[in-house]
C-alpha cells in the first residue's frame, strides 16, 4: 500500500500485478472493440460484394454497384453524424464496422481508372464527380433525417 | 470446396475483418497528428488505393486469382477503404465553414487516389 508518497522506488510487486490487471482489462476492451467493428463489417462487407455480383448486370457493372453502396452508407452514416442518442458501441459497430465495410474508397477509383484505360474518360469524369455529388448529398439527407427525427424526440420542451 | 458460394463468402468476411479492424486503429492512432480528423482517414484510402492497384497488377500478370480477389481486394482492401466517412467529414467540414479544406479534401482524396492507384498498377506490372 502506498502509504508514504515519497517513497523513491514503488512495490515492485504491487506494481507488476496492477499492470497486468490493466493489462487485461485493456485486452478485454479492445476484444470488445475488435467484435463490434467485426459485427458489422462481415455484413457490410458481404452485402456490397453481393450487390456487386447479384445488381452489377443491372447497374452497368462494378462501378454502378459501388456506387449504389457507397451511397447507401453515405447515408447511414450521415444519420449516426446527427443528432441520435449516440453510444461508442453503436458508433462502432453501425459507423465503423459496418457502413466503413459496406462502402469502398479504393474499388470507385479503380473503377474511374478502370474507364479511363477502356478510352472512356466522359465516363470516368462523369462517375467521380456523380459519386462526389451524390454522396455529399446522400451524407447531407441522412444529416436532415436524424435531425428532424431524433431533435423532435430528444428535444420536446426545448 | 463443396459449396463455392460459401467458401467464397467466407473469404470476403475474413478479408473484411482484419481492414475494418486496422483502419480503425490507423485513424485513431493518427488523428492527434494531423491538423485535421479527416487526414487521417484520407491516408488509409490512399494507401488502399495504392494496394488496390498493386494487387490488380499482379493479378493481371500472373493470370486472375479469384480466391485472392476476394480476400484481399473485395474483402480487406474493401474495408480498409472507406467512402462514408469521406463523404461524411467532407459534408461536415463544409457545415463548419472550412471551406477550403474541404474543398482540398476532395480534390486532394481524388487527385491522390489516382495518382497511387496508378502507381500501384504500374508497380506490380
Amino acid at each position: 500500500m502506498p502509504t508514504q508518497r515519497d517513497t523513491p522506488s514503488p512495490d515492485a510487486r504491487f506494481s507488476a500485478e496492477a499492470q497486468a490487471l490493466l493489462a487485461r482489462r485493456r485486452l478485454r476492451f479492445e476484444l470488445r472493440e475488435l467484435g463490434l467493428v467485426a459485427a458489422g463489417a462481415v455484413p457490410g462487407a458481404l452485402l456490397r460484394w453481393q450487390a456487386e455480383v447479384q445488381l452489377g448486370p443491372w447497374l452497368g457493372g462494378a462501378a454502378g454497384a459501388n456506387l449504389l453502396v457507397n451511397l447507401v452508407g453515405s447515408f447511414v452514416l450521415g444519420v449516426l453524424a446527427g443528432p441520435i442518442p449516440r453510444r461508442t458501441s453503436l458508433v462502432l459497430w453501425l459507423g465503423i464496422g459496418f457502413c466503413g465495410s459496406l462502402t469502398t474508397f479504393s474499388s470507385w477509383m479503380l473503377d474511374t481508372a478502370g474507364l479511363f484505360q477502356a478510352g472512356h474518360p466522359g465516363s470516368a469524369l462523369a462517375l467521380v464527380l456523380g459519386s462526389l455529388a451524390l454522396g455529399l448529398l446522400a451524407a447531407a439527407l441522412g444529416l436532415a433525417c436524424s435531425r428532424r427525427l431524433f431533435r423532435r424526440r430528444s428535444e420536446p420542451s426545448a | 470446396m463443396a459449396d463455392p458460394s460459401l467458401h467464397s463468402a467466407l473469404l470476403v468476411a475474413f478479408g473484411a475483418i482484419p481492414g475494418a479492424w486496422l483502419r480503425f486503429r490507423l485513424v485513431n492512432h493518427f488523428e492527434p497528428m494531423v491538423p485535421r480528423k479527416h487526414w487521417a482517414t484520407f491516408g488509409v484510402n490512399i494507401t488502399a488505393c495504392f494496394s488496390l492497384g498493386l494487387i490488380t497488377a499482379l493479378e493481371r500478370a500472373c493470370g486472375p486469382r479469384p480466391q485472392l480477389g476476394l480476400l484481399l481486394g473485395v474483402g480487406f482492401l474493401g474495408s480498409f477503404s472507406t467512402f462514408s466517412t469521406f463523404s461524411v467529414e467532407l459534408l461536415l467540414a463544409w457545415l463548419a465553414g472550412a471551406r477550403r479544406q474541404a474543398l482540398a479534401l476532395m480534390l486532394g482524396s481524388v487527385l491522390c487516389g489516382l495518382l497511387a492507384l496508378s502507381l500501384g498498377l504500374q508497380l506490380g506490372a
